[in-house]
């Protein structure tokens, strides 16, 4: 099993980004800019912004699959590859790259991350299997966990992903673009799911997506990007006019009846998460 | 039957033809258990190319004089596992290059080795016959394999590949499968996939050498395909799958020596249409069972 629990360093943070850029090879404009970003241990944050923003970078940096052009990352007080190795870290991408015509059931799928780093000959210990049973509890996949994982539906794909990251009792779980797709009962479900899993492991959460209804279903706090941080507060503060300086157009267009101007934009200045405003000078006001 | 003939018959007889039964069952077995991995990985043209540059270490071999004459001779082996195991490595760094795709990569690799194989093995072979020397082996054979090539030396060479090998495979089976599955899901746990990746290209590599001088380079590839194939038309559970695969290699190459005795084919062709028609016969058998 890849769990670890040593401690991190007093007060550390889940993840912070301090001045993080990213530009790919060639690319004239960089991807990322002057990022700083704290994330609180247990908290449920949500990464917002339009497609190209930056977001998948950004939590690919986090996850040490990508290293940033400038400034640092510190995962629970180490280097990202550090706390990857430890298996600190759960990720679902947002287009598994899986190959699901391996001839593998959805439990053997869930059960991969609790046997890497065992001997050769050594079986999962009583630990490992009842994650592995949370796992597949939690996120609704046990009714299907015997079905190969080439035939099931792309919802039930989705959460079984889900569970095999949660299989390895990671202190951290970045989830990309986990709703595309999901109805609205679906994202209700999802949100439920959500606080089911920071109350039973108490896991950080960070949940990237071009979606407002999902930070709205389960994000305590919500990151505005598009290059640069724009703005971070709790969801309430998200403005239209933040949301249009996010997203740069129309934000009926893209989010139809979702009513963000019921919201306080107060909230989204709160000093103490005026992380953005200091990093880079792109808060919005 | 001229197989009962030559397996059981003289002595003399028997000792030119069991080295290939022998080499044929260790290398079905080893490339049979490696063969889902590469269905599902999609890495039989990664083999083609590996097996290709085969083809030039035998040309080094030549030129260098080695094992010429004795085809289970220890250096032309060794030079032909460097080629292989070189252009494994090779296919793998250029892939990982951005502006070449695997594709472009392995088809670069598989035609400089054939040209270079080619021109070193004519260089080779004139510079012996004007030296009145035969040729240890001809073009034909090292493309297609040759029963009667193969020699207790390479019994011996496959015999510690194939123990080698499947020891690592079981030893690693956990990373590997991992990895094979989802190569992002499985970085982001911890698992080392670039040592997972390169253990595997280094498997297929030696894997080819030792079952070439059987089926010969051009076919040796099809053992590490057509099992798994076959395998994966018939279950889908991991284990079975595995197990189907091995029970299809063996008796793919076992079937395909008999008609190589009988119709005195070459082994490579004969083992690879009798993989070929079991492919045939259990997908036609599956097809027919799922539209029931």
């Amino acid at each position: 099993m890849t769990e670890s629990h040593e401690p991190t360093r007093e007060g550390g943070a889940a993840i912070e980004f301090d001045r993080v850029g990213f530009a790919y090879d060639g690319a004239g404009k960089p991807v990322l800019e002057e990022i700083s970003l704290r994330v609180e241990p247990g908290e449920r944050l949500g990464i917002l912004g339009p497609n190209g923003a930056g977001k998948t970078t950004l939590v690919r940096i986090a996850l040490g699959l990508l290293a940033p052009t400038s400034g640092g990352v510190r995962v629970f007080g180490r280097t990202p590859a550090q706390a990857r190795a430890a298996g600190w870290l759960g990720y679902v991408p947002q287009r598994t790259g899986a190959e699901l015509a391996f001839p593998l059931s959805v439990r053997q799928v869930v059960e991969m991350p609790t046997l890497v780093g065992l001997r050769p000959w050594a079986a999962p210990g009583p630990e490992a299997r009842e994650a592995v049973e949370y796992a597949l509890g939690v996120t609704g996949c046990g009714e299907f966990c015997d079905r190969p994982i080439g035939r099931i539906s792309g919802g039930q794909l989705q959460r079984a992903m889900i569970a095999r990251a949660l299989a390895s009792r990671p202190r951290l779980l970045v989830l990309d673009e986990p709703t595309v797709g999901i109805d609205a009962v679906g994202q209700k479900q999802f949100s439920t799911m959500l606080e089911e899993i920071r109350r039973g492991l108490g896991v950080t959460v960070v949940v990237v997506t071009h979606d407002l209804r999902t930070i709205a279903a389960g994000c305590d706090r919500v990151a505005c990007l598009h290059r640069t941080l724009h703005a971070h507060g709790s969801p309430e503060g998200l403005t239209p006019g933040v949301l249009a300086e996010v997203f740069r157009h129309e934000v009926e267009g893209v989010f139809g009846a979702v009513h963000v101007d019921a919201h306080r934009a107060e909230e989204c200045h709160d000093p103490s998460h005026a992380h953005g405003a200091e990093g880079d000078g792109h808060a919005h006001d | 039957m001229r197989t009962i003939e030559y397996l059981f018959g003289p002595p003399e007889l028997a000792a030119l033809f069991w080295p290939a039964v022998v080499v044929g069952l260790l290398v079905s077995v080893l490339c049979a258990v490696l063969s889902p991995l590469v269905v599902l990985r999609r890495m039989s043209f990664i083999g083609q190319g590996v097996s290709h540059a085969a083809f030039a270490g035998v040309g080094l071999a030549m030129v260098l004089g080695l094992g010429a004459g004795t085809g289970g001779d220890w250096g032309i082996l060794i030079v032909v596992a460097l080629a292989c195991v070189v252009s494994a490595v090779g296919i793998a760094a250029l892939s990982d290059r951005k502006g070449l795709n695997a594709d472009t990569a392995i088809g670069i690799v598989l035609v400089t080795a054939m040209a270079l194989g080619f021109v070193m093995i004519q260089h080779a072979a004139e510079a012996m016959r004007a030296r009145d020397e035969a040729p240890g082996f001809g073009v034909e054979s090292v493309l297609f394999g040759s029963v009667l090539g193969v020699r207790w030396g390479d019994v011996v060479a496959a015999g510690v590949v194939v123990a080698v090998e499947l020891s690592l495979l079981w030893w690693f089976r956990r990373g590997l499968l991992f990895w094979a599955f989802d190569e992002v899901g499985a970085v982001s746990v911890g698992v080392r996939t670039g040592l997972v990746r390169t253990l595997l290209l280094v498997m297929l590599a030696l894997a080819i050498v030792v079952t070439m001088r059987l089926a010969g380079v051009v076919l040796a590839t099809a053992l590490l395909v057509l099992p798994g194939a076959t395998a994966l038309r018939c279950s889908s559970r991991l284990w079975p799958v595995f197990g189907i695969s091995a029970v299809a290699g063996v008796a793919g190459v076992s079937i395909g020596l008999v008609v190589s005795f009988e119709l005195d084919w070459q082994p490579g062709p004969a083992i690879v249409l009798t993989q070929v028609a079991g492919y045939a016969i259990v997908r036609a058998v599956s097809a027919v069972v799922r539209s029931g």
